[in-house]
């Protein structure tokens, strides 16, 4: 069980990362060519708003004041209005938020089970032929392109076969027209289903091979034989004995590798038109709206920063033999 | 006498190395690109049309698929694809090898340093690399590329490198840390060698093979960042890359029309990043005795 001051620690310690991140940002914004002010107010806006927007955000003011008011306005959650929506970028963002969460977390706790089983599976009868194709096909997926892989899923099963819609995330007809509720969250899943197995295949690789090696190692602990001396059943001793511990860095892993989830999970809502996050952030990007962009980026640091600490706790909780 | 030791362990390594299925594939693999990149530099010899980025084929006008002229077709403006995808080889192994090895010098030089000096420097250097490690590059690269425009090609390599040294550098760290209080380390400080000197006359060398293990991993990770910052729009726009190929046929439209322009670059991409990654397992199981045995045994 993880001590109350070792949660406290790792909180200050992720405070301090974060606000790290935030000034680099701050800094960027300076240093990179052009003034701060045609990056953070909309040059196509009334004079009076432009005035009212550098005021709100101190772009007259001298640099030690403008952080201070960026600090400030980050924290009352005013991060400044998007040039080509016209509206504060945080209700932008939760708008989008949601989609990026039912994406992220439905491909990420399926490929994580998914992936856990099989490797288990796969380490369990280490050099069969079962082994080598699953350990081959994992890797196989590790490396996979992600956009090219999401461009042919998008060409074979929705182009071709014409199994799933090409993007977005819902029929607008359907939502104009008042259909049940069933029939909407159907139309969700139904555009969910492409990215999700995108994500999922990409993801699936990684996890397996990480259970397999895991597994392998927990399987040549004396433990385990003690298990075996004992006349356990071998179902038992795999599931109750070994699985247990080796899945204990995998779970680490879905902090540690989320990174690499996130550059996927931006390449996939590009390509399906999802509109979440890592979509309106490329957007951003490629249309010069940077306080949108900004606002995308610092909530991508976020949730990367609090995933890491809620993975650091967990695994102080999960795994008793950690004392900190 | 010390060379022809070493050659002997080189090619005993060498021996299992390729014995390993993994490490054969990813050998034959990687020949086969290998030929393809240097290939990229004759095939404009032959006719100017076979430019990957100017040459246009002055009878076609529109996407072709594969003809005897062009084995692969044409891009929506007559630009042969085969030519494309040579060059496409050549500019993965560039950016893949220097961004690879660039992060390998900051990760070695960031590791010798913290393990060798402890303390705050040490700790500070870590945490460093713990935020590092957590933070998505592609995003950063994206966010820098809104701020400062365009980059070329050296300026994706070289940020590709300051974003992926933290690995290297706490392996490599670890390994410095085993290594400080060994003897011959103390017998040069008592000698009088200087910090400089140990660090890399003495520490260096011991550290350096594990450095380039983690290289391949390390190309892996760069060829695919690079590949996605072009196929978004923000590669270097005077460079052809497969990243960028994919990103003209998504962008023209032809993803559902022309599957001859669609599928070579993203399998050269899949297949040469799996060729570097096959190559890092198989060798670390030449460079760690457990994983092989574990290996042969099965």
């Amino acid at each position: 069980m993880a001590k109350p001051g070792y949660i406290l620690l790792k909180l200050v310690e992720v405070g301090i990362i974060f606000f790290v991140i935030l000034t680099a940002l701050f800094f960027l914004f300076r240093l990179s060519p052009g003034d701060p002010i045609s990056k953070m107010v909309d040059p196509m806006l009334t004079p009076e708003d432009m005035a009212h927007l550098i005021q709100q955000m101190g772009l007259d003011r001298p640099m030690w004041e403008q952080y201070l008011i960026y600090v400030k306005n980050f924290f009352t959650g005013h991060l400044g209005v998007s040039f080509h929506y016209g509206e504060p970028v945080e209700t932008i963002i939760w708008d989008k938020l949601k989609w990026t969460i039912l994406l992220f977390t439905t491909s990420t706790v399926l490929a994580a089970f998914v992936g856990v089983f099989l490797g288990k599976i796969a380490a369990w009868h280490k050099g069969s032929r079962l082994d080598n194709v699953m350990s081959i096909s994992a890797l196989v997926c590790y490396t996979l392109f992600i956009p090219w892989f999401a461009l042919l899923l998008l060409w074979i099963l929705g182009f071709q076969w014409g199994l799933f819609p090409l993007g977005g995330v819902l029929t607008p007809a359907l939502w104009i027209s008042n259909a049940p509720l069933i029939t909407r969250i159907l139309d969700v899943l139904h555009h969910l289903m492409l990215p999700l197995l995108t994500l999922f295949v990409i993801n699936l690789g990684s996890y397996l091979l990480l259970m397999r090696s895991s597994m392998l190692s927990v399987l040549s602990e004396d433990y385990i034989l003690t298990a075996r001396a004992k006349g356990l059943s071998e179902k038992v001793i795999r599931n109750k004995h070994a699985a247990r511990n080796a899945a204990l860095p995998v779970i680490t892993s879905v902090g540690l590798s989320l990174a690499f989830s996130i550059n996927g999970g931006a390449l996939t809502e590009q390509i399906f038109t999802w509109p979440g996050i890592g979509k309106e952030l490329i957007f951003a990007v490629s249309n010069n709206d940077y306080p949108l962009a900004q606002a995308c980026f610092l909530l991508i640091a976020l949730v990367v920063l609090c995933a890491n600490l809620i993975v650091d706790l967990l695994y102080a909780w999960l795994d008793p033999r950690i004392t900190y | 006498m010390l060379n022809k030791y070493f050659m002997l362990r080189f090619y005993k390594g060498w021996q299992i190395f390729i014995q390993n299925p993994l490490g054969k594939t990813g050998v034959i693999i990687l020949g086969v690109f290998m030929v393809m990149a240097i290939a990229s530099f004759f095939v404009p010899l032959i006719d100017p049309m076979y430019d990957p980025m100017t040459g246009i084929d002055p009878d076609i006008k529109l996407s072709t698929g594969p003809s005897l002229t062009h084995w692969l077709g044409t891009d929506n403006v007559g630009r042969d694809i085969l030519a494309q995808l040579l060059e496409g080889a050549k500019v993965a192994f560039v950016v893949g090898l220097s961004a690879a090895f660039f992060s390998i010098v900051i990760g070695t030089l960031v590791g010798m340093i913290a393990g060798y000096a402890g303390g705050l420097l040490d700790a500070s250097l870590m945490r460093l690399a713990d935020i590092i490690m957590v933070l998505p590059s592609l995003v950063i690269l994206l966010i820098l590329a809104s701020l400062f425009g365009q980059f070329n090609i050296w300026i994706i390599v070289f940020i590709i490198a300051i974003m992926r040294w933290p690995a290297v550098s706490r392996v490599i760290r670890s390994q410095t840390l085993s290594l400080k209080h060994r003897p011959f380390i103390e017998a040069s400080r008592v000698a009088g060698a200087s910090h400089v000197r140990i660090i890399f006359r003495h520490i260096m060398p011991n550290v350096l093979p594990l450095a380039f293990l983690y290289m391949t991993f390390r190309v892996t990770a760069a060829i695919l960042v690079e590949a996605a910052l072009s196929f978004l729009g923000f590669g270097d726009p005077s460079q052809v890359s497969w990243g960028m190929m994919l990103q003209w046929v998504w962008k023209s439209g032809h993803m559902f029309q022309a599957p001859y322009w669609l599928i070579p670059p993203g399998l050269c991409i899949s297949l040469l990043t799996l060729a570097f990654y096959m190559l890092g397992r198989a060798m670390d199981e030449v460079l760690d005795p457990r994983l092989r045995k574990e290996g042969q045994s099965g």
